[in-house]
């Protein structure tokens, strides 16, 4: 049972006449510390289980509790040993880590060998139809060589396989207690990561406090976590005003968080580095978007700074690849192949294909599966393709359900929007899924000489020779033009005053570190 | 036949009629969720994955399966009150009632409190005051009550006592701390906190219940307001008042003491019947404050396409407005000896 202490109740629980009991087991605060920090979120959570876990909401919850072979540390955006001490590739289909002495999980049994082989084993055998399984595509088998040495077989080339073992596909259960072909329930989650579970009710709670038993790099500066779940975006924002919660985290409109940003209220934005990214997709064996000059031409117009201060308030930036800047190997393709917005060379463009205009676009969006500003987004490229004179443009919107199936399914639209949030931080996860046969999206295109790129960068752990090979493929991305970045988000949280931490959490991982942030004490 | 005996088989019939209300209104929820596009697994993870990956993933959880095998299934479970386990977070329906139902109890108790406390005065002076400036307000305050939705409502009242104001928490149920610090004993928190002497956890509580209660409350508050003002005005012209009146009753005792009381026999049936009002209105209320009723989590299964969540949960719902509705027929059969099939 969680013992929270006086010292945690912040401005509010003490003025709700919150219970405020201390004892127990519970870590000591640091001097000056707050011994409790209250996230809220509207994220749902789907499973604490990692074979059931392939959405954000139940991400930020398992990147706290398990530990993984490697994870990208704070600010960084390369996988580093975290239960492993190294790991390597033996030849280009052995992928090789010797483990950490000492690891412990929570319930106090040793972290070996065994434990990793099991948790991988469980993901593909269960193959739970909500869980991650199927990025463990390329391995073919694990064997614990020795109570410390993991040996991971690939079934071909895999240079993303590192990045992939830093998702929570890759997290390690105890053998002892998950089972080995069925779901762990969301009550008896153990883990060896930073925090431990103490007490969870679905979609309203999520209580942790430090994992005595880690002895890792990543110590909590919090004793106890809570994450406390709304359901509305607007709850939320007044929580934070009140000062019910401490950082209001996923997701806050643009809107809400420039009122913020304006505020006071002892509230402030911060924000870092993002990996959502927002982009059109073309279905490029439709007309009038078959032309590739049509394409280019919208390519021409659109304006990115215009859409990220209009409509995101700043809470985005403009993106000129599917790959956002952050990731090695990231570049520009776009505006190097445009410049800044021209009417005049779209124009240009078109004339010279001999494209009569203005050529007309039904354009398709989601209204609310994105967040709550699509419309906003959808509007300003209508208003910037209309004031180029080029374009006439009609906007038409539908659920996400009836979206999806429309769009990828019967390939009804062929100009539309979508977003991505990676798998795992590495540039591949923002070309394959795009640019490899049609995309996970079948949008039609299908480049040879993309695959043949794609596979080579996979081929090797050569990071200057994958980063080549990603930057053609982004000129190739921004020559063909099947799709166009418009913007990549930052990562934004509003906090109360004298929380710190927050924004070192917020890089390419998009993970939510609890054990970077901490509050002062009152 | 004896009064027992026709009251028994009056019963049994309205049981007996139960079981085909309980099945239509199965099939309907089965069809429509099936008929909508969309699974669970497509929008959870449709952004993720290739249709193909997304239909291996759904044909792996049985939805690929013809759909009467899928409906007889449903049904079989439905017998056995099995409903599954939902997809989208991992809860049997058993679950979700005991986690949730605790919340939803609290707001829908408290709301119908409210509308007790508050229309019963109201309609008492407007019926007692008829074609006068009050009962102008309050047949003003009643329709408006009624007619407002609670979302919209449970907003203003957010922004007024809650961001400009400051007086009362916006949302949830009880603080952060209060709910990770309480032991659960009966799943309905601010019993939990009042088992463990907590006295300020239910304060914390009742501050937080406060704006959905009235929200919700206000809904049926209206009702009760409308049916007890024409009520009390048509006792105050019935015979006995007359009577009263003519041997010489004070007119405060009159209308307290034999027209009011006569009015409200009705107001306890319309309060049964109000199940169904207070549960629909509860689903809004719960999502306007973020409380973590029943409500609440029917709406994230609908918008996440979870046919067993919003199977398992209408079909509890509906078990309860049709239980309460047979409650009241067996009373009014009970207490007036003409109600008979």
């Amino acid at each position: 049972m969680l013992a929270v202490g006086a010292a945690a109740c912040g401005d509010s629980s003490d003025d709700d006449g919150g219970n405020t009991t201390s004892g127990g087991s519970t870590p000591e605060a640091s001097a000056g510390v707050a011994d409790t920090v209250i996230l809220g979120s509207t994220d749902k959570v789907v499973a604490l289980d990692p074979v059931g876990a392939y959405d954000l909401g139940s991400q930020q919850l398992i990147g706290n509790i398990y530990q993984n072979l490697l994870s990208v540390p704070a600010g960084g955006n390369k996988p580093e040993p975290d239960a492993a001490e190294s790991c390597e590739f033996t030849d280009p289909k052995t992928y090789v880590c010797k483990l950490k002495p000492d690891l412990k999980f929570s319930s106090g049994d040793p972290l070996t060998s065994e434990d990793v082989k099991f948790s991988l084993d469980r993901m593909v055998k269960i193959a739970d139809p909500t869980g991650p399984f199927t990025l463990l595509g390329s391995l073919d088998s694990v064997e614990a060589t020795d109570p410390m040495t993991v040996t991971m077989k690939l079934k071909k080339a895999d240079a993303t396989f590192p990045f992939i073992l830093t998702h929570n596909v890759a997290a390690i259960v105890p053998n002892e207690v998950y089972s080995a072909d069925a779901k762990q329930p969301d009550d008896k989650i153990v883990g060896s990561g930073p925090y431990k579970l103490d007490k969870y009710t679905p979609n309203q709670q999520a209580v942790f406090s430090i994992n005595p038993e880690y002895n890792g790099p990543n110590k909590g500066k919090t004793p106890n976590f809570i994450v406390q779940y709304f359901e509305q975006a607007s709850a939320l924002k007044l929580a934070i005003e009140q000062g019910e919660v401490d950082i209001a985290y996923r997701s806050l409109s643009p809107t809400d968080l420039e009122a913020l940003r304006n505020g006071g209220n002892g509230v402030k934005v911060v924000d870092g580095a993002g990996t959502e990214i927002r982009y059109i997709t073309f279905n490029v064996k439709k007309k009038p978007v078959d032309d590739v000059a049509v394409r280019k031409a919208i390519a021409q117009v659109i304006d990115r700074e215009a859409i990220t201060t209009n409509v995101y308030k700043g809470t985005a930036t403009p993106l000129y690849s599917t790959v956002p800047s952050a990731f090695p190997g990231a570049k520009p393709a776009f505006q190097e192949a445009f410049g800044d917005p021209d009417p005049a060379k779209a124009k240009a463009i078109l004339e010279e294909a001999g494209v009569s205009t203005p050529v007309t676009l039904d354009g398709w969006y989601t209204p609310t599966h994105y967040g709550p500003v699509e419309a906003d987004l959808w509007n300003e490229l209508k208003r910037q393709l209309e004031g180029s004179g080029l374009f006439k443009v009609s906007l038409d919107s539908t659920e996400w359900d009836q979206y999806k199936s429309e769009a990828f399914e019967k390939g009804t639209y062929y100009f539309y929007g979508l977003g991505w949030f990676p798998d795992f931080p590495d540039a591949d996860n923002y070309l394959s899924p795009f640019m490899r046969d049609g995309g996970f999206f079948q949008n039609g295109y299908s480049n040879k000489e993309v695959n043949d790129l794609l596979d080579e960068e996979l081929a090797t752990d050569d990071a200057a020779k994958r980063e080549e090979a990603f930057g053609k493929i982004q000129d190739i991305e921004a020559k063909d033009v099947p799709l166009i970045p418009l913007w990549e988000g930052k990562q934004v949280a509003a906090v109360r005053e004298g929380v710190e931490g927050v924004e070192t959490t917020f890089d390419p991982a998009f993970q939510f570190r609890f054990w970077v942030v901490s509050k002062k004490a009152d | 036949m004896s009064r027992a005996g026709s009251l028994r088989g009056y019963v049994l019939v309205r049981i007996a009629l139960m079981i085909p209300m309980v099945w239509v209104l199965l099939t309907v929820v089965f069809l429509m969720m099936r008929v909508a596009p969309g699974s669970p697994v497509s929008a959870t993870l449709g952004g993720k994955l290739s249709p193909a990956e997304i239909a291996e993933r759904e044909a792996a959880l049985g939805f690929d399966r013809p759909l009467i095998v899928q409906y007889l299934d449903y049904l079989w479970d439905a017998v056995r009150f099995q409903f599954g386990t939902t997809v989208t977070d991992g809860q049997t329906i058993g679950s979700l009632i005991v986690e949730n139902g605790g919340a939803t109890l609290t707001l829908t108790v408290a709301a119908l409190l409210v509308a007790i406390v508050f229309g019963l005065p109201l309609g008492l002076i407007a019926g007692r005051y008829r074609e006068t400036i009050p009962d102008a307000f309050i047949r003003v305050f009643a329709i408006l009550g009624y007619a407002a939705p609670p979302f919209f409502v449970g907003l203003l009242a957010q922004l007024l006592f809650a961001k400009n104001l400051d007086w009362l928490p916006a949302s949830k149920m009880a603080s952060p701390i209060t709910q990770a610090t309480a032991e659960v004993h009966t799943h309905i928190l601010i019993i939990d906190l009042a088992i463990d002497g907590n006295w300020d956890g239910v304060w914390d509580v009742i501050l937080h219940l406060i704006l959905p209660a009235t929200t919700l409350g206000l809904l049926v508050m209206g009702v009760f307001i409308r049916l007890v003002r024409v009520n009390v005005g048509q006792a105050l012209g019935g015979d006995y008042v007359e009577a009263a009146r003519a041997r010489g009753v004070g007119e405060r005792r009159v209308v307290s003491r034999h027209a009011f009381r006569n009015a409200l026999v009705p107001v306890v049936t319309v309060m049964g019947l109000q199940a169904a009002l207070l549960l629909g209105g509860a689903v809004l209320t719960e999502q306007t404050f973020s409380w973590p009723g029943l409500g609440t989590r029917l709406l994230q299964y609908l918008n996440s396409r979870d046919y067993i969540g919003v199977q398992g949960l209408i079909t509890f719902f509906a078990l309860i407005v049709v239980f309460i509705s047979l409650i009241i027929d067996i009373v009014n059969a009970l207490i007036d000896p003409r109600v008979r099939y």
